[in-house]
């Protein structure tokens, strides 16, 4: 058996063949030696797949299907309000988490050192009444933006089929968008957080069967104190920023693959 | 990089047109490799059908792309780079100024500490809510029985919180029970009327839950709450109809052509 390579793809013959640029020559050889080391062609062959999956639309668009030309519709402008409850979200996200960095969760003392943490926040750290007005009204409007959004679904029709599920992600992300802003609402411990905090459990407790429960888990309790705002804490921050921001991820993702519901 | 001279192009598949995802695997199918033909043979019950319905969704959507001519048009959209990408970003821009403008303008206010001892007048909680804290506070309406000597079936917190649930999974519910293709109001007088009618009893509603500051007696709160999205429901039909004949004609005479109303 001899020593010397035996090279059935002789690859360095095959490039000195061909009349390639230095770019080429460099891209080429680097090519080959990672993958005769990696075999990366095979992951190639994987992104390209994935590639004209992410772009797969449907088939025909229902302009298309019918063969209508008229393309615009008066309508359209309102076609941009999800992507506003999106961007109004990443505002929300993006001041709350430096909101974090100030707030601390706790019902000790009087007042609470949650209501001193937010006063501490208005009137000492630098922009932070800034900070604080941008991300109430970031959420507010949010809210706005997906109430409409909801109605423009409504009136163009867009959620019948095939976007049904859609729809029923879009009812639950605009209820967990509300205990979103419930949450929200009850961290400055204030009078209004806490009688809205209060109304909240009596609800809980109104419900049967579940109620109790639910008002334990939620509330940590029938009365509000540290345990109820250390909930409302980790509720809003910590679960449902990661829950909303999957959910939006999986509407936007299925408009993506289903496509934007077209007028006649 | 025009030479060619290597490429060897081998078929693999026995040259029907490759619906089957077995091009797809990382290792060249060679004959030991099964294609979801195979696959489906080999399988039963379940996976089979599974088999047969991926390859028969497979086929469909390759015919159609095959007969769309969807990606040869001539304009296809504006490109992404610059047109999209500018003008998103441009409308992006403007809204996210908008937002610090208004924030910048009308900061929010800090109330009393919470006071566990002392109920204030008026509890709310964001405008969002109101719509929920209406429906709460519609007690008024719950029923009396007369074989219960006049007291309640349910409470008056359970009587609300079942409103919500109603509300909320009648809304949630509408896919299953408007169907079709009507995209547009005018096509649908009667969907439309509900839509518009639901809209302002949201908030109609959430006037209800600020009750104790709109200075009318609180039966007439609500009758105005009820009644007028009915009335503004009506309005909306009467006028669609009315527009119908003439809009739906000048709208798509090919859409009807191509599929009658049923
Ligand atoms: C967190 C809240 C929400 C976000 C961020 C969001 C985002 C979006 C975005 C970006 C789109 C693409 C089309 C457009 O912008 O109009 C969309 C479409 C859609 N949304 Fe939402 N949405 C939200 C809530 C809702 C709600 C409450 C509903 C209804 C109950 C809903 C139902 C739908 C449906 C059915 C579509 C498809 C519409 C079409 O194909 O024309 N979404 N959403």
């Amino acid at each position: 058996m001899s020593l010397e390579k035996q090279d059935d793809f002789d690859h360095r013959t095959w490039l000195k063949r061909k009349d390639l640029t230095p770019i080429e020559t460099v891209f080429l050889t680097a090519l080959i030696y990672i993958d005769k080391r990696l075999r990366i062609v095979d992951y190639l062959e994987l992104l390209e797949d994935a590639y004209y999956k992410v772009n797969l639309q449907m088939p025909k668009s229902h302009t298309e299907q019918y063969d209508l030309d008229n393309k615009f519709w008066y309508w359209y402008p309102l076609y941009s309000l999800g992507f506003f409850s999106v961007l109004a979200y990443i505002v929300a996200a993006v001041s709350g988490a430096l909101l974090g960095f100030y707030y601390s969760p706790s019902a000790a003392g009087d007042p609470t050192v949650a209501y001193q943490s937010v006063k501490m926040i208005m009137q000492d750290v630098q922009f932070g009444y800034a900070l604080r007005s941008i991300h109430r009204w970031a959420a507010q409007i949010m809210m706005a933006a997906v109430f409409l959004h909801m109605l423009r679904v409504y009136f163009t029709g867009s959620y019948k089929e095939p976007r049904e599920l859609n729809w029923l992600l879009g009812i639950i992300l605009i209820s967990l968008s509300m205990v979103f802003g419930y949450t929200g609402y009850l961290l400055p411990w204030n009078q209004l957080a806490f009688w809205a905090g209060q109304i909240g459990v009596e609800m809980a407790l109104a419900t049967p069967i579940v109620g109790e429960w639910g008002a334990q888990l939620l509330f940590g309790g029938f009365t509000l104190g540290q345990a109820t705002l250390v909930r409302m804490y980790i509720l809003h921050v910590f679960i449902l920023p990661f829950v909303v921001t999957a959910l939006i991820a999986l509407h936007v993702g299925i408009v993506w693959v289903q496509g934007i519901a077209e007028p006649h | 990089m025009s030479d060619t001279d290597d490429t060897n192009e081998t078929r693999t598949d026995g040259g029907e047109p490759a619906t089957d995802g077995g091009e797809t695997g990382i290792v060249a199918p060679d004959d030991e490799t099964p294609t979801w033909q195979e696959r489906k043979t080999r399988k039963s019950g379940l996976s089979q059908l599974t088999y047969e319905y991926f390859e028969r969704a497979r086929r469909e959507d390759q015919e159609l792309r095959e007969e769309s001519d969807y990606v040869e048009r001539d304009v296809l959209g504006f490109p992404t780079w610059p047109h999209e990408i500018i003008r998103n970003g441009a409308i992006s821009l403007f809204f996210v100024g908008m937002i610090l403008l208004i924030s910048a303008a009308l900061p929010p206010s800090l109330e009393l500490p919470a006071n566990p001892s002392s109920t204030p007048s008026i509890i709310l909680p964001d405008w969002y809510l109101y719509w929920s804290f209406g429906l709460l506070k519609l007690n008024p309406l719950n029923p009396g029985l007369a074989v219960l000597d006049g007291s309640k079936l349910i409470s008056d917190q359970l009587y609300g919180v079942l409103a919500n649930v109603v509300v909320v999974g009648a809304v949630a519910f509408l896919p299953f029970l408007n169907k079709g293709s009507a995209r547009r109001p005018v096509e649908q007088p009667f969907w439309a009327a509900i839509g518009a009618g639901g809209a302002f009893f949201a908030i109609t509603i959430a006037a209800i839950a600020v009750q104790n500051l709109i200075p009318l007696p609180l039966a007439l709160q609500l009758n105005i709450a009820f009644i007028g999205p009915v009335v503004l429901g009506v309005m909306t039909y009467a006028l669609l109809k009315t527009l119908r004949e003439g809009y739906m004609y000048g709208l798509n005479r090919r859409y009807y052509m191509l599929r009658p109303p049923k």
